[in-house]
């Protein structure tokens, strides 16, 4: 069995709407291995970008654990809660969230900076990156110069570029058309299959979970089946 | 992308508005500029003229004779302390004079007024007013002739003439009553009919000889400095020193209170004129800076969301303000210059408006309304909008800092 990453224990996330307290994730507990293709599938306000939200740090669960590779984020203050962002996770957005006074190169190379990589490092690994996603000879363009495919290539070249521990999608195909949303899905299997880069989608999108190696069904905000495709 | 670059490329996101709130700031150069060089100029004048009207940027005189002014109280060895005064840097001249009351008498009428008994020699248009008003005949000839030089008014009053005798009477120094004779040799119209209606300059040699002073003995030691700034620190050098203990050494605060009173009230409400002005810069600084971070809060919760520290964000938001405050400065001294320039070395007249004789803290001036900037009011300018418009941007940058990720990701 390929190594976890990420596990959730028990998690609950109790939102307060007004008067009202809304489980938004109910004693949730799953685990996520290094290597895999997972879908979160569900109808609407089910649970799974909540589910996302606290597996990638955004957010705080009300009970229950969430260890990623080990390290109990609960435990985590905001600034240890940014470093593990930044080091350990890849995000990509339903409506790609590129920085707008940005090259692609520049976007893509974003965490890089952040991390404090050398101009050498950034260069090699942005270039090549693009190139993976097959963006090379638009380095250049900002967003507002690219479709919306292309910056979604950009989000996702922006998410594997540090070789993050794992890539969490929100509904990564939503804003696309449908043979825009084959490519970024041909690409990031090919990404799990060549880089073993492991993505955890959140999605509604029968094209991803047709793609998923790993189907997990959430339903009012609990997990009501976690299937493996053979 | 390092923070810098990147925060300069947002400011440009919306040019129209970086530019207005740039030119705010550049507005705000303008005003600060135009009200304290103003000020430095207006004060610095008024300054240079009450202390070219007697008594020197630093007036050194016997004791308690600045308090309760008499012929009794006079200065000993004056000669010996105006050298060791002239060794100091900054001092531009340095006059002997005795002034006191005195009864000016003609043929015809008798009018009190104020002397000045001056030497010619150590006077000039820099130091004394009454040189460069000169309209009629001369200035005294020597320190020991018998020429007085009368204000155009008072001549007016006596009825007297260029050549006509005119009678002194004052107190001696053990206090009895002296006269001596005097032929007016010239007139001088300064536009203050309270001055020229009641001053006469007297020869100081045959003044000293009426009152029974020695020949270095005086009422004051006049010191005009290059700059009146440095009135204080060398007022404090001079009391410092033993050839000093047994004067008093004031500076023009001291023997001019009400104008040093005026200076200092209107000083004050051109602060508050200032400060109204920053206050308006600043709003308009923190409301282009606060819509910048609320309109831009999914973007900021991406960036934390991949990554990027709250310090950071509020770092990223600071340099854009940064940015700003460089560029409104910028603005602001290309728009200034050409306006400082033209106020500095041509002026607006307003002489229409006031006549020649414009007068303040009984001071006369010059009615040419002209801007000049010292050095440290440039730098309270430009270092003073400079921290405002940082300061106007910590708070929006502050709350940059504290957006929450998930939230703000599910705005639109």
């Amino acid at each position: 069995m390929e190594s976890e990453i990420v596990q959730l224990r028990n998690v609950r996330k109790i939102y307060q709407q007004g008067e009202v307290q809304v489980n938004a994730v109910d004693e949730v507990s799953l685990s996520i291995h290094q290597g895999d293709f997972a879908a979160l599938c569900g109808p609407s306000g089910s649970g799974k970008t909540s589910i996302l939200n606290l597996i990638g740090g955004l957010d705080t669960v009300s009970s229950g654990q969430v260890r990623l590779e080990g390290v109990d984020l609960s435990t985590l203050s905001n600034t240890a809660l940014s470093e593990v962002r930044k080091n350990r996770i890849g995000f990509v957005f339903q409506s790609y969230n590129l920085i707008p006074v940005m090259t692609a190169y520049e976007n893509a190379a974003f965490v890089l900076d952040l991390q404090g990589a050398t101009k050498t490092e950034c260069h090699e690994r942005v270039m090549k990156t693009l190139a993976d996603v097959g963006l090379q000879g638009l380095e250049n363009r900002r967003p507002d110069e690219m479709s919306g495919g292309q910056q979604q290539r950009v989000a996702i070249a922006r998410a594997i570029v540090t070789h993050p521990a794992i890539v969490l999608a929100d509904e990564p195909t939503a804003n696309v058309d449908s043979h825009t949303a084959e490519s970024l899905l041909d690409l990031m299997q090919t990404l799990n299959e060549q880089h073993g880069i492991t993505f955890l989608f959140s999605t509604h999108d029968q094209r991803v979970i047709d793609r998923a190696k790993r189907i997990i069904q959430v339903q009012d905000g609990q997990i009501v089946s976690d299937e493996h495709k053979a | 992308m390092n923070l810098n670059t990147l925060a300069w490329r947002n400011l440009w996101r919306h040019k129209r508005r970086t530019l207005i709130t740039a030119s705010s700031i550049a507005f705000g150069v303008l005003l600060a500029v135009t009200f304290t060089g103003a000020g430095d100029y207006f004060y610095t004048r008024m300054i240079d003229a009450g202390a070219n009207m007697g008594m020197g940027h630093i007036s050194i005189m016997a004791p308690d004779y600045n308090r309760a002014p008499s012929s009794k109280k006079r200065l000993h060895q004056a000669e010996a302390l105006k050298q060791r005064v002239e060794e100091f840097d900054d001092v531009q001249s340095v006059a002997m004079r005795i002034q006191g009351q005195a009864m000016f008498a003609s043929a015809r009428k008798s009018i009190g007024g104020i002397f000045f008994a001056i030497d010619p020699r150590q006077e000039n248009s820099d130091n004394n007013l009454f040189v460069k008003a000169m309209v009629e005949g001369d200035m005294l000839p020597s320190a020991s002739g018998s020429s007085v030089v009368l204000g155009t008014e008072l001549a007016k009053k006596l009825k007297l003439k260029i050549g006509k005798k005119v009678v002194y009477t004052t107190t001696d120094k053990n206090g009895d009553i002296v006269s001596a004779i005097a032929r007016v040799g010239g007139l001088f119209k300064t536009g203050s009919d309270e001055i020229d209606g009641s001053v006469a300059i007297l020869p100081l040699h045959k003044v000293q000889k009426v009152l029974g002073y020695q020949q270095d003995e005086v009422s004051v030691l006049a010191v005009v400095l290059s700059d009146q700034r440095y009135s204080n620190q060398l007022r404090d050098k001079m009391q410092a020193l033993p050839q000093f203990a047994d004067v008093e050494v004031l500076n023009w605060q001291q023997t001019q209170p009400d104008l040093a009173g005026m200076i200092a009230v209107d000083k004050g409400s051109n602060y508050i004129s200032q400060l109204l002005i920053a206050l308006l810069v600043a709003a308009g600084i923190l409301n282009t800076m606060l819509m910048s971070v609320l309109e831009r809060r999914r973007e900021f919760g991406v960036m934390m969301a991949v990554g990027m520290s709250p310090k950071n964000l509020f770092l990223l938001v600071m340099l854009e303000s940064f940015w700003l405050a460089i560029l409104g400065l910028i603005i602001g001294v290309i728009v200034t210059t050409p306006w400082f320039l033209f106020m500095s070395q041509t002026g607006i007249d307003l002489s229409a408006a006031y006549g020649d004789g414009f007068s303040f803290g009984g001071v006369l001036l010059d009615p040419t309304f002209k801007l000049r900037l010292f050095k440290e009011s440039i730098i309270a300018i430009l270092v003073g909008l400079f921290g405002l418009a940082l300061l106007s941007g910590a708070y929006p940058a502050w709350q940059a800092g504290r957006v929450a990720p998930v939230e703000s990701l599910k705005t639109l």
